[in-house]
Order: C-alpha cells, then structure tokens, then sequence
C-alpha cells in the first residue's frame, strides 16, 4: 500500500514541495494561539491552486518551514498515519496538525481555514459554470474536456495503483497474482456482473486479507513491513 | 432529493475511500441509481474539482452544487470532514494493529478494489457521454492520460487547454 511505504521512504517523489531542509533536534512542543494557527490555515486555503500536493507543500511552509511549529518528523509521520484515514487524506492532515498545536480548537480552525475559501471558490466556479452550460460555446468545449478528464482520471487510477502492484510484487510472484486478481477482478465484478458497489469493496479487502493470511510471502523480509 | 439520504451517500462514499477521488465509484453508483445526477454533472464537477484550488477531493462540493444546489453543496462539505476525523482514533490504535497480515491484506485489497471500480467508472462515464466510439474523443483521453502522467503540466491547464480545442475544433 502506498500509505505504509510512505512510513518507510516518506519524501521520495516529493522533494519539490517537502524539501528537506534541516534536521534540527526536536524542541518543546509549540501551543501557539489559535487565532495565529487560523490565519496561515486561511492563507493555504486560498492559495492552494494546483490540487493537492500545492496544498500540501503550503501547509508545509507555514507550520514547518517558516514557524518551526511542527517537526519535520511529525510532519511526516502525520502525513503517514493520514494515508490510512478514510476520505481526503489532506483533510485528515489538517486535523492531526491542528490538534497538534491547538486541540479540538485547533482541528477546528485547520478545518474552517483551509476548506472555506477552496470550498467557496470551487461553489462560485461552479455556479458560474452552471449559468453557462447549456450555451452552444460550453457543449464545444465540454466534447473536449469530457474526454480529457478521463483520461486525467486514469492518470491518477495509474497512480493510486501502481504502489499496489509494487506491493504485491515485493510479497512475490503468488502475492502479485492476487494483486492483480483483485484488481481485476473488482473491475468485472462491477463492469460486467453489476454487482453492488459496497459488495465490490469489502470483498477486495477480505480477499485482500485472506491472500495475506495464506498465501506465502516469497518476497524480501521487509516486503511486509512496507506494504 | 432527500438531503438527509443525500448526505449519507456522500458520507459513505467518503468512508470507503482513502483519497480524493476514491470516493468516484460509490457516489457514482448510488446517485444513478436513483436518477439525482446524470454523468455529464460527475465529469462537470470532477473537471471543476481539477481546476479549483484545495484538495481535488473538494470536486464532490461542485457535484453537491450541480444536483441540489448550495444546499447540496454544503451537505458535501459536512460529509468530507466527517470520515477524515476517524484518523484521530487510526493514529491511537493503528499502531497496535498494523502488523496484523490480515489489516495489512484487507488495506491493500481494499486499496485494489478502488482502483479498479474506478476505472470502470471512468470508462462509464466516457461511454455515456458518447466519447468511447468518436476517436477524437479517444484522442482527448489519450492526451489527458499522458499530460497528466508527465506531472510537468498543471492540471488546470491541462483542462483549460482542452476546453480551447473543444472550442476551436467544433
């Protein structure tokens, strides 16, 4: 799995916006106000175009980088424990973070700051778009952006699946089989057998479960350790 | 609509997800069902969600907006904080299960499974929108695919340039 790699090699692919810069030995624990917290959880919110790894590294910026905050070592082991959260992992982020600094008060202030004006935006482009999208311009544009969006969208299925593999490939030739069984196999089950989706899921995490119980790992010793 | 229902198939599709656009497939299949979306509102607002700033799980706020309004979009933002708020409890107790074969397994196929439902989403979504037998269409996919591939291009652009083709090429 992706999420438990990154607790073994954290920043690599991510120099661009995780840069280590300094190891500094770990201080007190910071509590600073949480009004201070809510201002630079506003300021990511409303300059994070890019998606998420923009986001990301501005988060980053202003609690590790520019305040020392946050240690580079709960940075990323937050980030770590955060790819095992269900839902948007960033949003996850932003709770560990400010509850770090600030309790339930700061989770509060991360939360409000950071979606608020990317939520807001993201209403306002939408209303926007909604008042044009019948014009004859828009249907044009949309013949082209339809596609493309797929085709974004498999870039990222690309991405989300790619660790996966190299998992199963790290377990052995027997755990990659089942890698990719369960891979397919999701797909037919709801391309072909229209099967529900809640049933698709939970049976690819109890195969999942179940190739890890008994199947061999042929894989090196720490394959487990970093799936 | 009832908002209530609504704002529990977003919270499960979120709950069933571990990234921003995990949550595609759950969503997908239970708003069809009941005819409250149609696929061109999921490739709209999934586009939106590429070009607006934060986290591009916030795309499933654009979709809130397309089917029920600003109230739809404010159900859709109280059902993503909900789900990421169990990591508080993953980061006490995760630690002591994590070694498990079984957690691990059960992560990583759930993980496979999403991935590939994902995919079938996708492609539905492209058929339904008549792109999968215009090779033009299958063009823009291509480009997208590896545009976004190369991570050299902003997402937004990507986009932006294709809805100028869309435009130029009609």
């Amino acid at each position: 799995m992706p999420r438990m790699r990154r607790i073994a090699e954290p920043l690599r692919g991510r120099e661009a916006c995780m840069r280590t810069e300094s190891t500094e030995p770990a201080a007190a624990p910071a509590h600073p106000p949480v009004p201070a917290q809510a201002r630079i959880w506003l300021a990511v919110g409303l300059q994070s175009f890019g998606g998420g790894m923009a986001t990301l590294a501005l988060i980053r910026r202003g609690f590790v980088e520019e305040r020392s905050w946050i240690t580079e070592e709960e940075f990323t082991r937050f980030w770590a424990i955060c790819q095992l959260a269900p839902g948007i992992n960033l949003i996850a982020f932003a709770i560990l973070i400010g509850r770090r600094l600030g309790g339930a008060a700061g989770a509060a202030a991360a939360l409000a700051g950071m979606l608020l004006p990317s939520a807001a935006i993201t209403v306002a482009m939408t209303a926007a778009y909604a008042s044009i999208r019948e014009s004859a311009q828009v249907k044009a544009a949309l013949s082209a952006v339809i596609p493309t969006t797929v085709g974004i969208g498999l870039a990222t299925a690309i991405k989300m699946g790619a660790p996966l593999i190299a998992a199963g490939r790290r377990g052995g030739a027997v755990r990659l089989a089942a890698a990719i069984l369960i891979l397919g196999g999701s797909a037919l089950a709801l391309g072909l057998l229209r099967l529900p989706i809640v049933l698709v899921l939970a049976e690819s995490g109890l195969a999942g479960a179940l190739s890890y119980v008994i199947l061999p790992s042929t894989g090196s010793a720490e394959s487990e350790e970093e799936v | 609509m009832n908002p209530l229902l609504l704002f529990g198939m977003m919270v499960k599709a979120s709950l069933l997800s571990f990234s921003g656009m995990g949550n595609v497939p759950s969503l997908h299949a239970d708003l069809l069902a009941r005819g409250w979306a149609t696929n061109r509102q999921f490739v709209e607002s999934l586009a939106v969600g590429q070009v607006s700033p934060g986290p591009t799980g916030l795309w499933v706020v654009s979709l809130g907006y397309l089917v029920d309004g600003l109230r739809g979009a404010l159900l859709a933002c109280a059902a993503i904080v909900i789900p990421p708020l169990l990591v508080v409890a993953i980061e006490r107790g995760f630690q002591r299960v994590r070694h498990l074969s079984a957690v691990k397994g059960f992560v990583h196929g759930l993980g496979l499974g999403v991935v590939g439902t994902f995919v079938v989403v996708l492609l539905q979504l492209l058929h339904q929108n008549r792109g999968s037998s215009d090779p033009r269409a299958l063009g823009f996919v291509l480009a997208g695919l590896l545009l976004a591939s190369l991570r050299r291009v902003p997402v937004a652009l990507i986009i932006g340039g294709a809805a100028v083709a869309g435009i130029v090429m009609r």
